[in-house]
């Protein structure tokens, strides 16, 4: 398949605009469980460059990759949203402002 | 044809993801995030890979989106506002991002091989057959960190059960 | 691709996908006179001769009643969520195969809408969005009631998409691919001479273990926890106008099309019939076209008894607790899957091996 280089670029700039908003994400937003989202979204750019590489060079190991990448986040989010649960039980709130308590 | 799919697909994408983190309500952050993937497995299926594409719905929007949304439906959340840090601050991390975003393209984009290559026919039966001979044993290591990922997240809840029942 | 072409793709596209809707009246006025015959009472029988144009009737008063949307409601998410639920149920037919091909104008078209080589991962990845209508629409119900049945289809969807992907994975690794239509190739002949060929005798446990997460994803009973009406009104649907609910309904009735389509290709040997080949069928019938037709009729035909039997147990058995359910699922559909895989897989090993 023919892949134009003016698309090779262009979805490497997707790639690094869906990271870029998924770090933003992460170091703005104060709701834990968006925070966790964002780190899907970054997740999910570099799965998205992974793809594409591994297409383009007609190589498969990139996507063995992301299939790791998929197995790793859906275990990731899974605790993480245990842990979220249990830091909601303790405070009553995901807000991460109220988790401090190691900054004295 | 695909250049015009490529931008549909890119832009929606892209939108969606943006709408992860400007919504207030975490509900419509998961929405967003539920269309962002969808955008996502469009430009898996123009890269040509179906499989990744179905993965990704399969997995991602059909499980992992699903708990969070539970999680955000078991804990009600208001959606009252963050009191969001102080501009010096917003303005800080938005530039150092897009200077970080604009040092990777460069990087990124500094050879491309523009090789015309074809797909594999049965991309499938590569992939399968490269899991279990050359990458067997990420593969069994990435089971047993399942397990302990299973064991580990049924010790985050007992815990917690513990400590109640402690505290009658 | 030519203009031909497209217009045939448009109209079968149009033609199957008018015709899995078509389920839905059928299948209510077959639901409500198998709920009669099973509790030995008449059913309606009133409007038209046995009562047959009381779907015609029940649509007639959905439509005409005052559609409401409550106050309290999230309006957005509330009026999606119905077509949140119709929507994947009506994508997942594309994958469904109703037969081998047809020709026409010294073309061949296949009886499918996309011949998808990864359609079974196709229809597990798009059915399980349905669960989307049901979260967002109970959640913005704003509803107790609804949020607790959201709450419960979720988890219930998750945990039956595991055995159901289990079934799926031990019947996949047995056909050797991921594609609907090759299985169906498959199961073509007669297996030791005398059962057919069909995936059913070889994958048994799988098919069981389907047929179970069958209901379970479709929100049928005895798995209709979401919308248990003793003890949660109606579910996620509370709050639901008479057509949003139509749309629901619609949606669970068609959802139970395709996943009796997804049993028949892949164990109930689609399009075929038992103990009689293709090219038999074909030198018997003398044309192409007819035989097709024959193809598609087996197969309305199949889906119908499976509809049948979704009514049947529907009326037969009691709904089940939600600790019973996780517990089901969990600890038996579970493990027997897992098993089921790897006895597959030995089977495989040892037959590639000879």
């Amino acid at each position: 398949m023919n892949f134009p280089t003016s698309i090779t670029y262009w979805s490497h700039f997707v790639t690094i605009a869906m990271f870029a908003l998924g770090l933003l994400g992460f170091l703005l937003r104060r709701n834990a469980i968006v925070v966790l989202m964002c780190i899907e979204l970054m997740l999910n750019a570099v799965n998205l460059f992974l793809i594409e590489t591994s297409m383009r060079t007609n190589t498969p190991d990139g996507i063995i990759l992301v299939v790791f990448v998929v197995t790793v986040a859906a275990a990731e989010v899974a605790v993480g949203l245990g842990i979220i649960l249990n830091l909601y039980r303790l405070k009553g709130t995901v807000n991460l402002d109220h988790f401090k308590s190691l900054q004295g | 044809m695909r250049e015009v799919l490529f931008i549909a697909f890119s832009l929606f994408t892209i939108g969606a993801a943006s709408g992860v983190l400007l919504s207030r309500n975490p509900v419509y952050s998961a929405f967003s995030l539920i269309l962002s993937f969808f955008g996502l497995s469009g430009l898996y299926l123009l890269w040509g890979s179906t499989f990744m594409a179905m993965i990704q719905i399969l997995i991602y929007t059909g499980a992992i989106v699903v708990l969070f949304v539970f999680v955000v439906m078991l804990l009600n959340l208001q959606t009252n506002r963050e009191n969001s840090s102080n501009i010096v601050f917003l303005g800080v991390v938005s530039a150092s991002v897009w200077l970080f975003s604009l040092i990777i393209l460069r990087v990124l984009t500094r050879s491309i091989p523009n090789k015309i290559l074809e797909i594999p026919e049965n991309q499938l039966r590569t992939i399968s057959k490269l899991l279990f001979t050359r990458y067997l044993w990420p593969f069994e290591i990435l089971s047993f960190f399942l397990l302990v990922m299973i064991i580990a997240i049924f010790a985050i809840t007992r815990t917690q059960e513990i400590a109640h029942g402690g505290e009658k | 691709m030519e203009w031909t072409d497209l217009i045939i793709t448009a109209v079968k596209t149009a033609v199957i996908y008018l015709g899995m809707v078509q389920v839905v009246p059928i299948m209510l006025i077959v639901e409500r006179r198998g709920a009669a015959l099973m509790q030995d009472r008449p059913g309606p029988n009133r409007v038209g001769p046995f009562g047959l144009f009381q779907p015609i009737a029940d649509v007639i008063k959905m439509m005409m009643k005052e559609v409401t949307v409550p106050r309290q409601v999230n309006k957005a998410l509330f009026l999606l969520g119905p077509f949140l639920v119709l929507f994947p149920a009506s994508l997942v037919i594309a994958a469904l195969p109703f037969g081998d091909y047809f020709t026409l104008l010294g073309r061949d078209y296949l009886l499918q809408v996309a011949n998808i080589d990864v359609g079974i991962l196709y229809v597990l990845a798009i059915g399980s969005l349905g669960i989307y209508g049901i979260l967002f629409g109970g959640w913005a119900s704003n509803n107790k009631f609804s949020l607790i049945g959201a709450m419960r289809s979720s988890s219930q969807i998750i945990s039956y998409e595991i055995p159901l992907g289990l079934a799926a994975c031990s019947a996949v690794l047995w056909y050797g691919s991921f594609s609907l239509r090759e299985m169906v190739y498959t199961q073509e002949g007669t297996f030791l001479g005398i059962l057919p060929n069909w995936g059913f005798f070889y994958q048994p446990i799988g098919f069981l273990l389907f047929f179970i997460a069958a209901f379970a994803e479709t929100n049928r009973l005895p798995f209709d926890l979401p919308e248990t009406e003793a003890e949660l009104v109606a579910g996620f649907h509370t709050e639901y106008g008479p057509m949003d609910f139509g749309t629901f309904f619609m949606a669970e009735y068609m959802n139970m099309a395709t996943m009796s389509g997804l049993m028949v290709a892949m164990y109930f040997g689609g399009w075929h019939l038992p103990w009689v080949s293709d090219v038999t069928l074909l030198q018997w019938l003398g044309s192409r076209n007819l035989l097709a037709a024959l193809q598609v009729v087996t197969v309305i035909v199949k889906i119908s008894v499976f509809m049948l039997m979704f009514v049947w147990v529907r009326w037969t058995l009691p709904r089940f607790r939600f600790d019973q359910l996780m517990r089901l699922a969990w600890r038996n559909l579970i493990p027997i899957g897992l098993i089921n895989l790897v006895i597959t897989a030995l089977i495989m090993y040892f037959r590639s091996a000879q």
